[in-house]
């Protein structure tokens, strides 16, 4: 215990203490009486006291009691202080869901209206924190705790644990709501971070005091079952919104052109409609804002029985009920109706076809049939409305680099539509790399050829058909060593019979075993746009060459044959790379349809990767825009979609960061440097580049609420509505007793003098 | 109990007995249970036979006797002396004894007053019956001139008055009695039973609050052939004393003190001992056949003497 004025109460005590006592000696005055005798008096005294064993205590107890009075303000004046185990309160973590869906309309605002989802869930939380416990005068530890935490992909923490009403109530007023798709996992994480961990004897580290968490969404979070608190924490889900709420939504869309004719553009629209019944529709499309088509469509509803699933969907919900069960340990439910029993929305898609060669913002809104006003019962409106940035039509330009020529590339790369196809040789590689023209090209086709600071060390026996000069370098050129136009410049390659060392700067961490036997293809990813039209089935290989892929390596594999990897994708900052690294010479493949798909969606699909492709750039409320401009920039200027203008700062490189973005819409960035090659003059005749931000998920557009969600380690059934109860503040109900026990008090030492 | 803060002093017979009063008490009489021999001649039949009109009895002549007491026309006939004896008339004493100590003096009414008013009336009605009456004052402070000095147990006495005329000498030494200091009973009882004569009544108005106790004084008192009338006067305020908060009481006699701290336990034990008190007084005078009787100060007067002393035969 330590006193921290131990020397006021020292000076205190010797005043207060002789004084009470010379007090003391100083006796009661009594009033005197004269009488006419005190025999009966005396009499009287000395029978009570005979009944009364402790009358002389009794007549010190009043010195005793004010000693101790006095003992105990002296001891406060002296601030003493204790160290102690902390006791608190109970610990609430707040978690608010700011996502897209939270927008919806469908809460009653108490006064007939409807406030969407995202006030109700603030008016909640505030409500929740004011029924918190407040500490007392003597144990203020004992106060309720709380912290907020807003979430939607990203979680972010508005106020730290505190038993501070206001700030929790300042905390929860700030939050705004975002049109960002909803992660629940990264926001637990963050509040069992907060915890704080402690060692307790015989048990080891502990994870702190359990905390209860409050979760205010309206239980449509894709992600639930990863997200685990601790054994010890309570769930509670307050649950918003309705099960029912209508929404007609836009869940995607993407332009294409004609890989034929390019200026032939189709914009594809996938619709959804989470009612039960048809909804019909207009899906208007303007071009620059400038209506350009309007498709009336009817949705169908919503069906209850699962069947609307699509495989991807399907695939990630049992896996994850799959994955709730395994770390509950139960057996799945009985009653597997009621977990199925969400009615699956019914889709329905539109495309539009036009003529445009330039490019163009392409916004989709959904319109009320005839009228052309804004949906009317339409929960979201966020989802109405879509954006794509088109880039104008261009052909691709392909380089093919080969020491000796490829008939099999060149012949299939002929049939491709593209603006441009140059044959060149290394020694006319290295020339435009020195030169800076290597950048007319988009994709550049490395043919059983690598600058020498990219190549792999050679083998002990190398191959003369692979095309490798022989008596090379044992080693890649040191990098310190290396000349520019000995590594792979930025760009988009696809890499034929070789495997490189370097992509850039950085290493490709690929390790080449050398030729192998036969393989025949084993698996490959279907799912992968890049493979997505490719059949590779029954491809056979003569001559694989064995690869691995060390670990932190850019590369991944697509496709596996028996020996292992033979399509590699390898991405670094400046380098975009497929990496076939055995000789298609030496296998059926360019005999087969699926080597010039391979090569058509190659070539797109790199091309595609710097903004050339048709739906241009497209970002997801909630994620960071992150892309590279070219070369030296300066004055970035994003314009957000509601016109604001915000200053960015462009790395050296070029690279930019914004975000997360907060909202839908087309966000324009201009600087003042050069073009890039899909760069569009903007209004101020500064090169501007635009990215459409769509919500674009089916899980927030389908907006009925969940009655319960599923973490990792429990299922948690919402909470009935307006069921926290406030406190009420007992201090005026216990001001008036202690009125009524001083009447009381009063009463009877009247009764104890009058008979 | 209370000391009476401005007492209120007679200063003559008017104060005393209202006219009204004394019309009451004028066919009044003493009385006793028991007949007693007389000193003078009064207006009481004796047990004596003497001389008074009313005839008793007859009886031998033996020598010596009176011979005007012969009955001659008794001689004429039988030729033998009888004596005529006729019923002797005697008075009757009455002895009043009233407390002067300081603690008569509390009350309101005050009990001083009260027993001065009683012996007042008592005094008048043996007065103007002819019987001798006499008064004695215990403790109380000397005459004028001297009042802060106790005067012992006795401070005053007067005697034999007799006669309509000595009501006004009786009602000056009742006037003149200030009551004070302390006495020892059982020394003032010595005293009364030394110095009287003859048998009477002895009326004794007092608290009782004696703290050496009443019995020995009492004792000395009965056993001489007085009736002996114990009337205990005790103010209002002493039977619901009116006292709250932290006191100190202080005996008015001989300065004792009390400290106290008035609660209903206290209250309540107090009563009971005060009735215990007066409880046990009664028996002890029963005992000795003393009559005994507690009178609240702020008793009427003539209720006091026309009904709760002709119940018990003081008067008729």
């Amino acid at each position: 215990m330590t006193w921290l004025t131990p020397l006021y109460a020292g000076i205190a005590a010797a005043v207060a203490i002789p004084t009470l006592l010379i007090l003391y000696f100083l006796k009661l005055r009594r009033r005197d009486v004269e009488v006419s005798t005190t025999l009966l008096w005396k009499k009287a005294i000395q029978d009570l006291q005979a009944n009364a064993p402790f009358q002389k205590l009794r007549r010190n107890i009043l010195l005793i009691l004010q000693l101790l009075v006095l003992a105990g303000l002296l001891a406060a004046l002296g601030q003493p202080q204790v160290k102690r185990q902390a006791v608190t309160g109970a610990r609430h973590v707040i978690l608010i869901d700011r996502s897209a869906s939270m927008n919806a309309t469908d809460e009653d605002d108490g006064r007939g209206g409807s406030i969407t989802r995202f006030e109700a869930a603030k008016r909640q939380a505030v409500a929740l924190v004011e029924s918190l416990r407040e500490g007392g005068l003597l144990d203020q530890d004992r106060a309720d705790e709380a912290m907020v935490i807003a979430f939607d992909t990203q979680a972010e923490i508005r106020q730290q644990m505190t038993s501070d009403k206001a700030a929790l109530r300042r905390a929860i007023e700030s939050i705004t709501p975002t049109e960002a798709p909803t992660a629940i996992e990264e926001a637990v994480r963050l509040a069992l971070a907060q915890k704080p961990r402690r060692v307790e004897e015989n048990v080891g580290l502990t994870t702190g005091p359990p905390v209860t968490f409050h979760v205010y969404s309206d239980g449509r979070i894709p992600d639930a079952a990863t997200a685990a608190p601790s054994p010890d924490d309570s769930v509670e889900f307050h649950r918003l919104g309705t099960v029912d709420a209508a929404n007609a939504s836009i869940v995607g869309m993407r332009a294409e052109r004609s890989f034929e004719n390019p200026n032939r553009l189709s914009v594809y629209v996938s619709l959804e409609n989470t009612q039960p019944r048809p909804r019909t529709v207009d899906v208007e499309l303007l071009i620059d804002g400038v209506g350009a088509g309007i498709k009336p469509t009817t949705i169908p509803g919503a069906s209850g029985d699962g069947l609307g699933l699509s495989g991807a969907e399907a695939a990630r919900a049992a896996s994850a009920e799959a994955a709730t069960r395994a770390a509950a340990g139960v057996a799945p439910p009985a009653d597997e109706e009621s977990v199925r029993a969400r009615p699956i929305p019914g889709t329905s898609g539109v495309v539009f076809s036009l003529e445009r060669g330039q490019g163009a913002v392409v916004q989709v809104r959904l319109r009320d049939p005839g009228t052309g006003a804004p949906l009317v019962g339409d929960v979201l409106t966020l989802d109405d409305a879509a954006f794509l940035v088109v880039p104008p039509a261009k052909k691709l330009a392909v380089a093919v680099v080969s020491a000796k020529g490829n008939l099999f590339l060149s012949s299939a790369l002929q049939g491709l539509p593209l603006s441009k196809l140059s044959d060149l040789t290394p020694a006319m590689f290295q020339q435009r790399v020195l030169d800076g023209t290597l950048g007319e090209y988009d994709v550049v086709i490395l043919d059983g050829w690598l600058p020498e600071g990219a190549r792999a060390k050679p083998l002990a026996t190398p191959t003369p058909e692979s095309g490798q000069p022989a008596g090379t370098i044992d080693q890649p050129v040191p990098l310190a060593n290396a000349k520019p136009e000995d590594l792979l410049p930025p760009g988009r390659y696809i890499i034929f019979g070789e495997v490189p060392q370097r992509l850039g700067r950085v290493s490709a961490g690929l390790k080449d075993l050398g030729p192998g036997g036969a393989a025949s293809i084993v698996d490959w990813r279907r799912d992968h746009p890049l493979l997505r039209a490719v059949n590779l089935d029954g491809l056979d290989i003569a001559r694989s060459r064995g690869i691995e892929v060390e670990t932190g390596s850019p590369a991944t594999v697509l496709a596996s044959s028996d020996r292992g990897p033979i399509i590699l994708e390898a991405s670094t900052n400046e380098v975009r790379a497929v990496i076939v690294p055995f000789d298609i010479a030496e296998s059926d493949w360019p005999f087969n349809v699926s080597f010039v798909v391979f090569l058509a969606s190659a070539t797109g699909y790199l091309a595609d990767e710097t903004g050339a492709g048709a739906s241009g750039r497209v970002v997801q409320p909630g994620s960071v825009l992150s892309d590279r401009l070219p070369g030296e920039v300066a004055d970035v200027t994003v314009k957000l979609p509601d016109g604001k203008t915000q200053k960015l700062r462009a790395a050296s490189d070029g690279r930019i960061v914004f975000g997360p973005l907060a909202a839908s819409g087309v966000y324009a960035v201009s600087w003042t440097g050069p073009f890039g090659p899909t760069d569009v003059e903007g209004d101020d005749g500064r090169p501007t580049r635009y990215y459409a931000a769509n919500l674009f998920d089916r899980v927030e557009s389908d907006v009925g609420a969940a009655a319960q969600v599923e973490l990792a380690s429990r299922v948690v059934e919402s909470r009935a509505e307006g069921s926290a109860i406030a406190d009420r503040n007992l201090w005026p109900w216990l001001c008036m007793a202690a009125l009524v026990i001083i009447m009381l008090e009063w009463f009877v030492y009247n009764r104890k003098v009058h008979v | 109990m209370l000391k009476t803060a401005t007492p209120t002093r007679p200063k003559g017979i008017e104060d005393l007995l209202t006219s009204d009063l004394i019309a009451r008490l004028d066919p009044l009489d003493l009385t006793s249970k028991k007949v007693f021999f007389g000193k003078l001649k009064g207006e009481r039949r004796s047990k004596k036979r003497g001389q008074s009109v009313e005839f008793a009895d007859h009886r031998p002549y033996s020598v010596g006797d009176d011979t005007r007491h012969i009955d001659w026309n008794i001689y004429a006939r039988l030729d033998q002396i009888f004596m005529k004896l006729f019923l002797e008339e005697e008075d009757l004493s009455l002895q009043l004894v009233l407390d002067c100590s300081a603690s008569s003096d509390c009350g309101e009414p005050s009990k001083f007053l009260f027993m001065q008013k009683a012996v007042m009336a008592l005094g008048y009605v043996g007065l103007v019956n002819l019987n001798r009456v006499g008064a004695t004052a215990m403790g109380g402070l000397a005459g004028e001139g001297d009042a802060a000095a106790p005067a012992g147990a006795v401070s005053s006495v007067v005697r034999d008055l007799r006669g309509r005329r000595r009501v006004h000498e009786l009602a000056q030494w009742v006037c003149s009695l200030e009551p004070g200091g302390d006495f020892s009973f059982k020394e003032a009882a010595e005293r009364i039973a030394l110095t009287r004569r003859g048998k009477g009544l002895m009326l004794v108005f007092s608290d009782f609050f004696f703290k050496e106790g009443f019995e020995e004084g009492l004792r000395r008192l009965v056993g001489h052939g007085y009736d002996v009338f114990v009337i205990q006067v005790l103010s209002p305020q002493e039977i619901d004393p009116p006292l709250t908060g932290d006191l100190r009481l202080k005996d008015l006699e001989d300065a004792d003190t009390a400290e106290v701290t008035i609660s209903a336990p206290l209250l309540k034990k107090y009563k009971a001992n005060l009735a215990a008190y007066c409880q046990h007084l009664g028996s002890f005078c029963a005992r000795r056949e003393m009559t005994h009787m507690t009178v609240r100060s702020d008793t009427p007067i003539d209720v006091l003497v026309l009904d709760y002393l002709r119940k018990r035969g003081v008067v008729r």
